[in-house]
């Protein structure tokens, strides 16, 4: 190695400063419950949150499911709909990027439909699916593919143009072209796609199961808020929160495993 | 050639999206053809729907959006900022934002009906919560992108730290600052949706889940066709506005 590596000391106290912080967010929450000073139909402690969690593992009541089968649930639903979005939106992208007969037939449609938030389409799912698993597929599959198409599209038009050109010089047909230079420059940003359309998908998911739903974490929340059980209210957020974050963290090993010889 | 005209196959394109549509709403049921959408709307113009005109709906979302959105970036930004340029307030508070980002600001809705009712104030309170972390995350990260290259050349013109922060810093960070504000307004037309799709006696998810429940497509098309409208409307907004603000920002051609 011709660098030696430099090693910058944090002081102690900014390594101590975050384990503060998260120790004081959590005492302060369970001190606040304690003394009472929130009542408890409104929030409920860290603790009561965690023997829930402990608890949901083998009791299905009082929602009817165990703790993994609702995450097991929104993770198929989540996958489902993620897969189908990146089988059709990144294709779809990477060809509007390049070919202007796709681009000018599919983008009116695109941009009309972009700006619609998926939790719009919920009620003419539930007329046109019924409330079964296709329905919530198709509302993660509409928040995924904009995502996905947007990245593809952008990759492709930010192929260096002087490489095309000399492409062009030597002979190289259109679908050469796009086959040897644009899907290849286009590859960084079809990845970054992969983790915007995973955290759009997972938020919809909580959207496609608030109004019709027997199991699954979104449902998790909505039945704790009916029953007025706060403590389950928060468990479902945090499972929530941290599925989608393992999720996320797969993903990006995958990515730069995948990545590893492209410069990004 | 007309096949490489791009407004020729704009044209094409949306004449037989419309032609399909109308084709399949004879042959489906509830999905409205497109003449009874436009039709729904200009009823609901002028006959009140729960005491409020199309108009009135569209006003009490964005009314919504508004005051959720100015909150989230009235904090959120400068919290970024300071997140970015100072290291204490980075250490105290990054933990807290890295265990509350990841989730998904739907999930608040319950927690927040539980809180504040289904009054206005569990809206806007989904609202806030929804578009804080894209406003703070993207002023965070636009500070911290900046070339460091800029720093040197301030430094050599004389500059103290108050000028690298005013002239270099902010002027850098703006693009990256209004990206988070166009992202949190797409989260935030989100939010309000779900938030009145749970609860609510006006706005335009409102609109829809009542077209649902009355059995009605025309009206459920109809809301989702404003939403589209009113949500590019504010989209065009902001850009306008980053247009204003900072002109210096280099564009990606295309979208």
């Amino acid at each position: 190695m011709a660098y030696e590596q430099v090693r910058v000391k944090t002081p102690l106290i900014l390594r101590l400063l975050p384990i503060l912080s998260i120790v004081l967010f959590f005492g302060v929450w369970q001190l606040v419950m304690d003394w009472g000073m929130v009542p408890s139909e409104m929030l409920a402690s860290p603790i009561q949150v965690f023997q829930l969690f402990l608890v949901k593992w083998t009791e299905v009541n009082p929602d009817g499911a165990l703790l993994s089968q609702h995450i097991w649930t929104s993770i198929q639903e989540v996958f489902t709909g993620y897969l189908l979005a990146l089988l059709v939106g990144i294709p779809l992208g990477l060809a509007m990027g390049w070919f202007v007969v796709v681009e000018g037939l599919s983008r009116p449609i695109f941009e009309m439909i972009r700006p619609i938030p998926p939790v719009a389409w919920i009620p003419l799912t539930i007329f046109w699916f019924g409330i079964g698993i296709s329905g919530k597929v198709f509302i993660i599959w509409i928040a995924g593919i904009v995502p996905c198409v947007i990245n593809s599209y952008v990759g492709v038009r930010m192929t260096n143009p002087t490489l095309i050109q000399m492409a062009r010089t030597y002979g190289a047909t259109d679908w050469q072209i796009f086959k040897q230079l644009c899907i290849p420059s286009a590859l960084p940003m079809v990845f970054g796609a992969l983790q915007i359309a995973l955290a759009y998908c997972w938020t919809n998911l909580v959207a496609a199961e608030l109004l019709a739903a027997d199991t699954g974490l979104g449902f998790l929340i909505t039945m704790g808020r009916k029953l007025a059980l706060p403590d389950m209210v928060l468990l479902g957020m945090i499972m929530l929160g941290l599925t989608g974050a393992v999720i996320g963290v797969v993903i990006d090993y995958f990515e730069k495993k995948l990545l590893a010889g492209i410069r990004r | 050639m007309i096949l490489k005209n791009r407004w020729f196959l704009y044209g094409v394109s949306m004449l037989a999206f419309f032609l399909v549509w109308d084709r399949l709403a004879v042959t489906r049921d509830f999905l409205p053809r497109p003449y009874e959408v436009v039709l729904q709307l200009w009823r609901m113009i002028f006959d009140p729907l729960a005491g409020k005109s199309l108009l009135g709906h569209v006003w009490a979302s964005t009314q919504r959006i508004l005051i959720g959105f100015t909150i989230a970036s009235l904090v959120a930004v400068p919290l970024g900022l300071m997140m970015a340029l100072n290291r204490y307030v980075n250490a105290i508070v990054k933990p807290l934002f890295d265990l509350l980002k990841p989730m998904p600001p739907l999930a608040w809705i319950s927690i927040a009906i539980l809180w504040f009712g289904i009054g206005e104030t569990s809206k806007v309170f989904i609202i806030v919560i929804g578009t804080f972390v894209p406003c703070l995350l993207n002023a965070y990260n636009g500070v911290r992108l900046v070339e460091p290259e800029l720093y040197d050349v301030i430094r050599i013109l004389g500059g103290n730290r108050r000028h690298e922060i005013i002239q270099v810093c902010f002027p850098a960070a703006f693009p990256a600052i209004f990206a988070g504000l166009q992202i949190s307004l797409s989260i935030a037309w989100t939010c309000v949706l779900a938030a009145e799709l749970v609860s609510a006696r006006s706005g335009l998810g409102f609109i829809i889940i009542r077209g649902m429940n009355l059995s009605r497509p025309a009206m459920v098309v109809g809301g989702m066709v404003v939403i589209a409208l009113v949500a590019w409307g504010t989209t065009l907004l902001v850009s306008g506005l980053e247009k204003l603000v900072c002109p210096w920002k280099r564009e990606i051609e295309g979208l």
